[in-house]
This record gives C-alpha cells, structure tokens and sequence, in this order.
C-alpha cells in the first residue's frame, strides 16, 4: 500500500538545496524505520482490535452462553464461561411455558402487515418525489425528514387516545398504523434515493416507445429499485420487530402482546429469575434481527445516515 | 435540463401531470392521520385536563395553560430536563469517542482482523434493544452477575459481588450508559470508516514524506476529511439518545427515586402511569419542541453535506 515513492518523482521539486537535504534525510529515515515501526504499529493495533472485540462480544457470548445452561450452572457465585452440560432445556421452556409460538404470530401479522404497508405507499410517494418535478416537492421532502423525526413517546399519548376512541386499541390493525406512521417516513427517504439513481434516459427510452406513466413505473422503474425496495423493508421489518413501548401501550390484553413485550414480561409472568430461560427467548427474539443485518450491511450505513431507524 | 433546451413543450406537459397527486396521496393520507393529526391532537389534549376518568366517561374540560404552568414549576419536570439534557451529553460524547477512534483502528487492520471487528460491531448493534437490556440486567445483576465477579477479581474495589447497581443513583446511571454506548459504537464507527476511507491516500503519504507525525496526519488530513460526517453523526446520535426511552425504562424503570428519569421516562410515568394525560401531552409538547430545534440542525446539515431535496 505505502512503497516510498524515489525522490523528485511524484512530489514537488525542491527549491534550495537546503530543502532537498532536509527530504532526503527525513526519507532516509523513513525508510530505514519504516518496516520494523509499521510492524510495530500493526501489532498494537491488532492487539487493541482484540481486546475491543472481546469486551464488545461479551454481552452476546454470555447471553447464549446462558441461554444453554441449565439453571444449577447459570447460577454460580464464579460464572462458568462454557456450559459443561449444555441443554436446550431453556429453549423447550421458552417455547411450552413461555408460549414463543403464539406472541410470535403475533409479531409476525403485525410487523408483516406494517411492512407491505409501508413498503407499497412508499414506493409511490418516493417515485413522485424522485422521478416528477412539481412545485412544492422540496417542502415535501423537509417535512417528511422532520416528521420523520418526531419522537415515539410523544406520539404515544395522542394515538392512544385517538385509537381507543375509534377502537383500534388492542387490535393488530391499530398496531400496525401505528408501526407504518414510524416507517414510512424512512422508508420513503430510503427508496427515494434508489429511485434518483436511474437514469433519466432509461425512463426516456420507454415512453418514447409509448408506454404510459402507470407502465414506466411498474415495467421500469420498479424492477430497477428492487434493491431499495428489499433494503428499506429490511429497515421497516426491524424498526417494527423492535418496537417496546407502542406495543406495551396498545396490547393490553396478553394473548396480543408482540415478542418484545412478552420478553420484557417474561421475568414475572412465567419463570421469576430464570436468567437461562430469559437469555433463551432473548437469543430467540435477537436472532431474525441480526441476520437481517449481516444479510445487508452494506446498505446499513448509507441508509442509517439517512435518518434510520429509531434507537 | 437538456429537454427543456429541446422541447420545452415536453417539460411542461410532463409538469402538469397528475401522476404525483395520485402516487402521493395514499402515503400523504396515512402519514397525515397517524403522525400529522396526532400531533395537532397532542397540542389540543396539552390544554385540557384528560385523565384516567375521562378515558371512561369521555368528559374532560380546558384548562388553558394550567397543564405548562404547573409543568414549569414542577422541580421533577426541571430535573427530568437537565438529566436528558447531560445523559444525552454523556452519552453522545461517549459514543462518538469510541466510534471515531473504532473507526480508525479499522483503517489499520489487516483483512481478517477488520472482519472480525465488523462482525462483532454488527452483533453488538443488531441485538433489539429489548434483549439487550434483559442481558444487560442479567449481566449486572447482584450475586451472580458476571460483572460484578469480573470487578471483585480486579481486587481494586473490594468485593463487589452482592452490589446493586440498580440502587445507586451513579451505577445506576453508568449500566446504562454503557449499554447505549455499546449500542451505539457500531453505527458511528462504521459509517465513519466508510468515510474515512474515501480520503485520497496521497494526502496522507505526502504529509508523512514531508515528516509528519501519524498523530498530525490524523489531526489535520484525516479529522479534516472527517469533520461533515461526524457532524452528522452526532446530530443524529443527539437525536436518538434524547430520545432513548426502552433501555432505561427496563434496566432501571427510572429508579432509584427517580435518578435515571428522563423526559421520556417522566412523560410515559406522567401519561400511563398515573394517567394524567393533559398533563403528559404538555410533557411532550415541550420534548417535542426542543427536538425540532435539533432536528432543524440535523436537516441544514444534510442539505450542506450535499443532498439534494
């Protein structure tokens, strides 16, 4: 990556014969030092590299390390760092007693709902925003990225009260409004910007061969954002997957709870403090989601940037 | 812009289309009932005295600005404020600390080395937040936690093994920052070496040719390159741990007394707990309305960074 480039090739001529003692002498010791101090400093940095990846894998080692333990060894006064009769005894109790299937039913009509939902409304809204000019598209724009914005406990109240007045409360379908309003706005954002990514000409090309405004968007244009359209549901899936407090607000009846307020309440509600069992559903619940991320990485930080996903 | 050169006709035509209403009215319905009208309902419910009797009988009456007056001389409200106002600081800097110098250990490893670290980064920031809470609590839990062995071992702070750290307003704090840091580390550092590695590479060879320290090289080519993503990313970072809500209301329910209670902890406490929900919506109006100026923030420098609205 770094070969010292030979003097006068590549770098400015000096001017005084001063100047060029100076260089050469400063190179000189560049490359004299050069290979043992690189090698140096990769060390250091390998060695610090491990030490974060230890510190900041631990909490997930120890959440599935946990999760196989039986409960005489999750419990110990010094911890075991590998379960010595690993057990998916957790695992089968997460599922009997802790009923997995039922309240992931449950997250999965909701979220799945939420996402179709928000992925067909946003594919139209960001094809209008990307591939049409008009006036006021600009001011469209802002106040997607403010709304976007606005806090999930400060719309909490007044959806509560506008959905127990119209019954929504307590239903799948007022759950899953609620997780579109928290989507869409990103959403639409996200595919906006795979949609300005095609060239004009590709649409051009089309409706000179006569096809109609309907035609070039779902012949054309829509193939061709398929990757935004994969993406920005992943995004929408764990935003809605994740969500703790809309869920734990609306479904107050506990056969309605989705997975995250069924983990939260798994302490009380079925095993007291069985941190095995726990650590279980935790790994059951955890998992969807980090595979989803690893599947699109790459498209995470562009799209995190743009406004993302609410931590 | 070639066509209107060409064909002016073409451009306007294409501009009186009704295409975008019809593509845009099905989202703009949904976005303005479920975030718009809720919003202007929240305003609305912030002058009455909606409560836990009207949610029954549905009779409730305004109370003009009783709600913001008894807000404003309520020292929980004042607490709550400066709390969000220097966790979210801590936090930030805590972050954005870490994820810039991860960022930069990134850029020196080799191959496998930097797999490995996005690997763990990616585990670490894909967990819900949900479960990594649970783990959290279980992590520091008294007795048996592995953390508090692990600080006994250290033989520094004596035995901690039967610390609560849920009982002290300062752990208390701490876990939890922790774990929104460690949450928040893989975005940061990520997106920031993503940038980092579109700074040209003869910047740096040349600042090294000529003498430089690798310190200097970072200080001034590197952090220089760097300076419109990081500022993005701690607007956003700003953003979301004002806004953090589901870690602290699992890992310590706000406790203890109160220490750890937010804004967010203080509204929810306010609205579903005690069911005052006028005064909860005055809460979030105010909550609301420092975000908006953050927001504000957050969009000039996304349109300064270069993208195009």
């Amino acid at each position: 990556m770094t070969t010292t480039a030979p003097a006068g090739i590549g770098t400015d001529v000096p001017e005084t014969a001063d100047e060029a003692k100076k260089i050469s002498r400063a190179e000189a010791k560049e490359t004299r030092n050069r290979p043992r101090r690189r090698k140096k400093v990769r060390w250091i940095s390998n060695t610090i590299a491990v030490v974060f990846s230890i510190v900041w894998i631990f909490p997930v080692y120890w959440m599935v390390n946990t999760a196989f333990k039986p409960r005489s060894e999750a419990m110990t006064s010094v911890p075991q760092f590998l379960p010595a009769n690993p057990t998916f005894h957790n695992f089968i109790v997460a599922f009997t007693q802790g009923d997995f299937l039922l309240y992931l039913r449950n997250s999965a009509i909701v979220v799945a709902g939420a996402v179709i939902l928000s992925i067909l409304l946003g594919l139209f809204a960001s094809a209008a925003l990307s591939r049409f000019t008009f006036r006021g598209r600009r001011t469209i724009m802002v106040f997607i990225l403010v709304v976007q914005m606005l806090p999930a406990t400060a719309l909490l109240i007044p959806q509560f009260l506008i959905f127990s007045q119209i019954g929504l409360i307590g239903t799948y379908g007022g759950l899953m409004l609620a997780y579109v309003g928290a989507v869409l706005p990103f959403t639409i954002w996200v595919m906006r910007g795979f949609f300005l990514a095609i060239p004009m000409e590709v649409e051009e090309a089309a409706r000179i061969d006569g096809a109609s405004t309907w035609q070039v968007l779902t012949r054309v244009l829509f193939p061709l954002v398929m990757p935004g359209i994969i993406a920005s549901s992943v995004f929408a899936f764990i935003a809605a997957w994740n969500d703790y407090i809309v869920s734990y607000t609306f479904m107050q009846d506990q056969s309605h709870y989705t997975l995250p307020v069924w983990l939260a309440s798994f302490t009380t509600q079925t095993t007291g403090t069985d941190f095995g069992g726990q650590m279980a559903a935790s790994v059951l619940f955890s998992l969807p989601v980090v595979v989803f991320f690893m599947i699109i990485q790459r498209n995470l930080v562009s799209g995190m940037s743009a406004g993302a996903v609410k931590g | 812009m070639a066509i209107t050169a060409v064909n002016p006709g073409f451009r306007m035509k294409k501009k009186r289309s009704l295409a975008p209403v019809w593509l845009l009215s099905p989202a703009g319905i949904v976005i303005l009932a479920v975030l718009v009208a809720p919003i202007i309902y929240l305003v609305f419910t912030s002058f009455t005295n909606y409560d836990q009797r009207t949610l029954y009988t549905g009779a409730f009456d305004s109370v003009g600005f009783a709600n913001y007056v008894t807000l404003l001389t309520d020292p929980d409200f004042w607490w709550s404020l400066i709390r969000t106002v220097f966790f979210t600081a801590a936090m930030v800097i805590g972050s954005i600390v870490i994820g810039t110098g991860v960022s930069h250990l990134l850029t020196r490893l080799g191959t496998a080395m930097r797999y490995v670290v996005t690997v763990v980064l990616i585990f670490a920031w894909g967990m819900p937040n949900v479960a990594s809470s649970l783990v959290w609590k279980w992590l520091f839990q008294p007795g048996y936690g592995v953390i508090n062995w692990f600080l006994t071992q250290l033989h520094v702070f004596g035995d901690m093994t039967n610390v609560d750290w849920s009982n002290n307003a300062f752990l208390s704090y701490s876990s939890i920052w922790m774990l929104i840091v460690w949450q928040a580390v893989p975005f940061i550092a990520l997106t920031l070496y993503a940038a980092e590695t579109q700074i040209p590479a003869e910047l740096k060879e040349a600042a090294r040719l000529d003498g430089a320290s690798e310190w200097r090289v970072y200080r001034i080519i590197t952090l220089t390159f760097l300076k419109p993503t990081l500022l993005l990313v701690t607007i956003l970072s700003v953003i979301w741990d004002y806004n953090v809500f589901n870690q602290i209301w699992l890992v310590s329910q706000g406790g203890p007394d109160d220490a750890t209670s937010t804004l967010g902890v203080f509204t929810f406490k306010t609205a579903f707990v005690g069911f005052e929900l006028g005064q909860g919506a005055a809460i979030s109006v105010v909550t609301t309305l420092v975000l908006l100026i953050l927001t504000v923030f957050y969009i000039r420098n996304l349109i300064r960074s270069g993208e195009d609205l």
